[in-house]
């Protein structure tokens, strides 16, 4: 993933996002952090063509998605997995199915797909739970929900916005494993979060942003580096 | 393939999901189309009926020409071959005094009536079969002016003006029908439309959720036209069965009025074809409408 110039800006001469130049490697683990406002969710947005930038190329599974027509989203969508604070569960569905649509929106047989959303919630540990409604389940558990649908197509990358925004110090741990465990299996993660906490304890590559720029970029601890994802 | 049977399984399922969640909703969009082609459909039901009265009036339409009386039988003869040789005519059949008195008798069951009379009233006639396709006002009129100046023709009797008042009639009433039948789909257009509306509103969670895992255009927005489809044809087979059980009810009802009218009360209800297409007219109402809806609501989906 390599981002060259990227700008973005909601209104004349305010810059969320400014001038940005990155590149993420295929496999490579990333903490986004930054005081609120500092242009970490806009930054995803425009990886998963939520948003298009105003200046600036955005590539993206060697797709440049500065420039993609919305024809083309769907199809990336199901290469990137995405995980929100707020989870984005559908309460009138089960675990289940929420996890399952993932799956069917790309028309998956039935009993495949059941066979998948089992394995995918057995691993982040919620298959007893699969036919319960999320808001029968904790935020740590719908989190893990979010998680399991966003694996579920074994995506190439993965975004995570504040994904334990919403969570407790010992399931932010619980969520933060699964995550990293995702990534060591080979999918490119993104995490935006200022836990420092977090960034501290695993030791991972870090990208600061203030008032839109990267103002610092740390390399991990231990680096294992790929190819651009 | 597989895989699309199981994105057409997930589009029904998604649509009947929509129609159970906004129940109320989809009755009232359900019925409004039931009462729409309820309306339009007995209107067609009925411009129909006059419609095939009318095609049989003119099967049976022929022209008689009077004698004039005294005409001797020769002259008759040779006047009935001339009328059979005039356009548009497709047999003449020549009834002379006798035959007229013999054919009255019959029908009036004696000859009481005309029993005082020392001569016979009744004229001699030709009466003229058309051919099918002079069956028409048009050329019924260039007939009648090529016999009106033939000698020894005293009078000219047609059913002409009649059919023609009729089919008048039957003109204006398939005017009138289509006009409100164009009125009242808009209308249920409109309604199925906003019904689609509020569904695709209802659901904006969901379907932004759906953006998010990568669902595409089609998947999003075919469900909801399936919604407004299954709500048109809901809405037909209502109407289609109320036109029918008025129809059956109504219908011995006027049986006397209409034989005594129309000599018969021979009406027939729509064949299975036209009952399909009332049906598939509801289903469309509802695909249209369903359209409108995601031409309206286009950023959501
Ligand atoms: N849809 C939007 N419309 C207008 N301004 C926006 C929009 N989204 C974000 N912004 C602005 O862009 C800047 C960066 O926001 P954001 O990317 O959400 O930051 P962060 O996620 O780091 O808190 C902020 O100033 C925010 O107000
Ligand atoms: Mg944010």
């Amino acid at each position: 993933m390599r981002l060259y110039h990227v700008s973005k800006s909601y209104m004349a001469g305010q810059y969320a996002l400014h001038d940005v130049s990155l590149e993420v490697r295929r496999g490579e683990f990333v903490f986004l952090t930054g005081p609120s406002g500092a242009g970490k969710t806009t930054l995803m947005e425009l990886i998963f063509a939520a948003e298009q930038p105003s200046e600036g190329q955005i590539l993206v599974l060697g797709r440049n998605v500065a420039r993609i027509g919305a024809g083309a989203i769907p199809a990336l969508r199901r290469r990137v997995g995405v995980v929100f604070q707020d989870f984005k569960l559908l309460q009138d569905r089960t675990v289940e199915e929420n996890v399952r649509l993932a799956l069917d929106v790309i028309g998956t047989p039935r009993r495949e797909a059941r066979a998948r959303v089992f394995q995918m919630l057995k691993s982040v540990g919620l298959q007893h739970r699969r036919f319960h409604h999320p808001l029968s389940l904790s935020g740590g558990e719908q989190q893990r929900v979010a998680l399991a649908r966003a694996l579920v197509n074994e995506p190439e990358i993965l975004l995570a916005d504040e994904p334990t925004g919403n969570l407790d110090p010992e399931l932010t741990i619980e969520i933060m494993d699964l995550i990293v465990s995702a990534s060591t299996r080979g999918t490119t993660v993104i995490v935006a979060t200022h836990d420092h906490g977090l960034i501290d304890r695993y030791g991972k590559r870090v990208l600061r942003l203030e008032n839109g720029r990267v103002v610092e970029d740390h390399p991990a601890a231990s680096s294992s580096i790929g190819a651009s994802a | 393939m597989s895989r699309v049977l199981m994105l057409i399984a997930i589009a029904f399922g998604n649509a009947l999901r929509g129609i159970r969640r906004a129940s109320t909703t989809s009755l009232l969009a359900v019925l409004t189309i039931a009462v729409v082609l309820v309306l339009v459909g007995s209107a067609a039901l009925l411009v129909e009926n006059m419609s095939g009265l009318l095609d049989e009036f003119g099967a049976e339409l022929q022209v008689t020409a009077y004698l004039e009386p005294g005409l001797p039988a020769e002259a008759q003869r040779e006047l009935a071959e001339r009328v059979g040789s005039a356009p548009g005519v497709e047999a003449v059949l020549l009834v002379d005094e006798a035959a007229a008195l013999a054919r009255f008798e019959r029908i009036a069951g004696g000859a009481e009536l005309l029993a005082g009379l020392e001569e016979n009233p009744l004229p001699a006639s030709i009466e003229v079969r058309l051919r099918a396709d002079a069956r028409t006002a048009e050329s019924l009129a260039v007939l009648t002016d090529s016999l009106e100046g033939l000698p020894g023709i005293a009078e000219l009797a047609q059913g002409q003006e009649w059919i023609e008042g009729y089919a008048r009639a039957v003109a204006l009433a398939r005017g009138i029908a289509t006009g409100i039948g164009i009125v009242l789909g808009l209308a249920a257009l409109l309604i199925v439309a906003n019904t689609i509306r509020l569904a695709v509103y209802a659901r904006r969670d969901e379907l932004d959720i759906l953006a998010l895992v990568g669902a595409s255009r089609t998947f999003v927005r075919v469900p909801f036209l399936l919604e407004g489809t299954i709500q048109g044809l809901l809405g037909g087979l209502v109407a289609l069965l109320v036109v029918w059980g008025a129809y059956e009810l109504l219908l011995p009802q006027v049986r006397f009025g209409l034989e005594l009218v129309l000599g018969r009360a021979e009406l027939h209800f729509f064949t299975t074809v036209e009952s399909v297409r009332l049906v598939l007219a509801g289903a469309g109402l509802g695909l249209l409408g369903s359209m409108t809806a995601l031409v309206g609501a286009g950023s959501e989906t």
